[in-house]
């Protein structure tokens, strides 16, 4: 009978960032290696965006960022030029603790991105690295929190001062972060009775963001021997010596899933794109900044505008539609054409070597069953996420180098990766690779696994 | 912080009160002092004796306007759901308070008429009853309400949700789950972390 129950036992690893490249081929990795060899793996496409919100909030409803409402973690609000900071109210499906929970399957969910404030659940859980400080209230039950603290007090949800030349500690924070939360999953699987354990680890996003440049011969900013250069891959094997902690725990008849959100790659640039839009036309300033500020912070001729966009991994431009913006002048049909022209250009525009950026440029309707919330108008990839966009103003340049974003080094990619290890072979009866899956494979995958029925 | 008046108005079982109770509890949530005044409710106390006719149905009204003054003033988000059928009497209220947001809850009667928990239609149908709104006495649809929710299309949650998010965008009141100084230096993090670039 015990057996039957571990059966239906899952834990859920995730791992924030992990691109497949490091983790399937690079790295000599154990124990996921040993995962690959008896579960399935490969590469799952992430969100459009791949960013950690809404990647993994898609992940665990089944549900696109369109349905979501949620593109980005800032989203505008509605017919406003001002932003809102996604948080866990904002997330009105179903998660997949939710639907087990009610199906009477206990839960402990750990840093799982827009879990802050936490939301009762059949079980535990704590909130992720949205949550302001540790004297918040982050978890559920509230009681759960002083546990938590008795066993790290100085807990921490994120890497504090991340863009700092100090990298020395800035991995020290890393190591101190991660090492925290497994330690607390530990305790909770330990000390808590549990169907579904699910846990979020933020640290590899930052490990890459501030040392992807000290190992990858390709970026425009490697130099060989670096004090560095072994930063990325002594964490990875850090880590995988975490996850082989967390799977001695489980034992073998527990099934396991190690997830990424998304993937890493490096970074070759920034788009200011609000100072594209200016330069095309499509964005009046009352005033030219003299310096660099962020598009909010400038005047902006609305009564002169037509678009304006968002920085971030990717870019978002919005229209300034009349009707929908306060203070629209674009009508109903110029926007379709507008769009179209916006996107072209956008194709075609080059690199500061004079090189076709490899520009993509989406439009929710077309890659989103719904579309909820302010959406942008079009998501636009620049040079296949390699280069970032720059939402400020006053650059005088469509083209930042890092000097002028601080030290970051790594971009997203659309794929981050899936390691199976599960008795029923859900996936296939084949071991080892098995191509791309997609982020929104992951609900149907364990509502089959956990014997729950749920429509997404 | 000012306080402020949610006036949720529309025909008898257009969901008026439904929607008033999520919006306090969502509000409440947040750390904010808000009150749910339900016309029905306050008719049994407030308003004790007051019949239906167009005066009785104005002094009601303008009575519960008065008690949203009181708690409005005092830094407490007044949520009213309360027919209040003449554009007239709700126009009143707008002037008396500081802040004010009207909200049409929109439902045809026939929709109404099928939902009926109370009643009421039936009642008015088979002439039981006189002077229900909808049948037998007239309901003036706001001219220029801030928000207009139809609950025969949107889901309860679509609707509460604009009614937190329209007072959030007109900055009556913060919906943000976070302080003003978590607020700034989370964005701080977000955006050194190049998520706000």
């Amino acid at each position: 009978m015990k057996g039957a129950v571990n059966q239906k036992r899952l834990m859920v690893i995730g791992l924030d960032c992990l691109p497949p490249d490091l983790v399937f081929n690079k790295l000599d990795l154990p124990h996921l290696r040993r995962l690959m060899k008896s579960g399935v793996y490969g590469e799952l496409r992430s969100t459009i965006p791949p960013i950690t919100v809404p990647a993994w909030i898609s992940m665990t409803t089944g549900k696109d960022p369109g349905e979501l409402g949620l593109y980005g973690f800032r989203n505008r609000k509605e017919g406003g030029y001002g932003w809102f900071i996604a948080n866990s109210q904002d997330v009105k499906e179903s998660t997949l603790w939710d639907v087990l929970g009610k199906n009477g399957k206990n839960v402990i969910v750990s840093g799982v991105p827009l879990t802050y404030p936490p939301k009762p659940v059949n079980g535990c859980l704590i909130s992720d690295f949205m949550t302001p400080s540790a004297s918040s209230s982050f978890t559920y039950p509230a009681a759960l929190k002083e546990e938590v603290l008795q066993l790290e007090p100085d807990y921490s949800f994120d890497v504090k001062e991340f863009r700092t030349e100090d990298r020395e500690r800035v991995l020290r924070q890393i190591y101190a972060m991660t090492e925290q939360h497994f330690r607390v999953s530990k305790h909770l699987l330990a000390k808590y009775p549990w169907d579904f354990f699910m846990m979020v680890e933020i640290g590899p996003d930052r490990l890459h963001h501030a040392f992807w440049k000290y190992q990858d011969p390709l970026h425009r900013s490697y130099a060989a021997g670096s004090p560095f250069e072994n930063a990325v891959r002594d964490y990875y094997i850090y880590l995988d010596k975490k996850v082989g902690e967390l799977l001695e725990i489980a034992g073998n008849d527990t099934s396991i899933l190690v997830v990424s959100d998304h993937g890493a790659q490096r970074m070759d640039g920034g788009v200011a794109i609000n100072e594209w839009l200016i330069q095309q036309g499509y964005l009046v300033l009352k005033k030219t900044p003299g310096k660099v500020i962020p598009l909010e912070d400038a005047e902006v001729d609305w009564k002169k505008t037509k678009v304006w966009g968002a920085g971030g991994y990717y870019a978002r431009l919005f229209v300034n539609v009349r009707g929908r913006e306060a203070e629209g002048i674009v009508s109903n049909d110029e926007v379709e054409p507008l769009l179209s022209e916006i996107s072209r250009k956008l194709i075609e525009l080059k690199d500061p070597q004079g090189n076709r950026m490899s520009n993509t440029v989406y439009r929710p309707r077309e890659i989103y069953k719904n579309v909820t919330g302010s959406a942008p108008d079009l998501i636009v990839y620049l040079g296949n996420l390699l280069w970032r966009s720059i939402g400020s103003v006053g650059h005088n340049s469509v083209f930042v180098s890092d000097n002028d974003i601080g030290p970051d080094d790594a971009n997203h990619a659309p794929d981050g990766i899936f390691i199976l290890r599960e008795p029923q072979g859900l996936w296939g009866d084949a071991k080892g690779y098995i191509g791309r899956k997609k982020i929104y494979d992951i609900v149907p995958l364990v509502c089959r696994m956990m014997n729950i029925p749920w429509t997404v | 912080m000012d306080g402020l008046v949610i006036w949720l108005t529309g025909l008898p079982a257009a969901g008026k009160t439904t929607l008033a109770v999520r919006v306090l509890e969502s509000l409440r949530s947040r750390g904010l002092k808000a009150e749910h005044l339900d016309g029905d409710e306050l008719r049994k106390t407030l308003s004790q004796g007051l019949g239906f006719s167009r005066e009785d149905r104005d002094k009601h009204i303008m009575r519960v306007g008065f008690v949203c003054r009181l708690l409005s003033r005092n830094g407490v988000v007044a949520i009213v759901s309360a027919i209040s059928p003449y554009r007239a009497t709700r126009d009143q209220v707008r002037k008396s308070v500081r802040k004010f947001i009207e909200v049409y809850v929109k439902c045809p009667l026939e929709v109404c008429e099928k939902r009926d928990p109370k009643g009421l239609y039936k009642k008015a149908r088979e002439g039981k009853i006189p002077q229900v709104t909808g049948v037998n006495d007239p309901y003036e649809e706001p001219l220029d309400p801030e928000l207009t929710l139809e609950t025969e299309k949107e889901t309860i949650g679509a609707c509460v949700d604009k009614i937190l998010k329209y007072c959030d965008h007109v900055n009556v009141i913060s919906t943000s789950i976070y302080t003003p100084e978590e607020e700034k230096k989370l964005k701080e993090r977000l955006s050194s972390l190049g998520y706000l670039e």
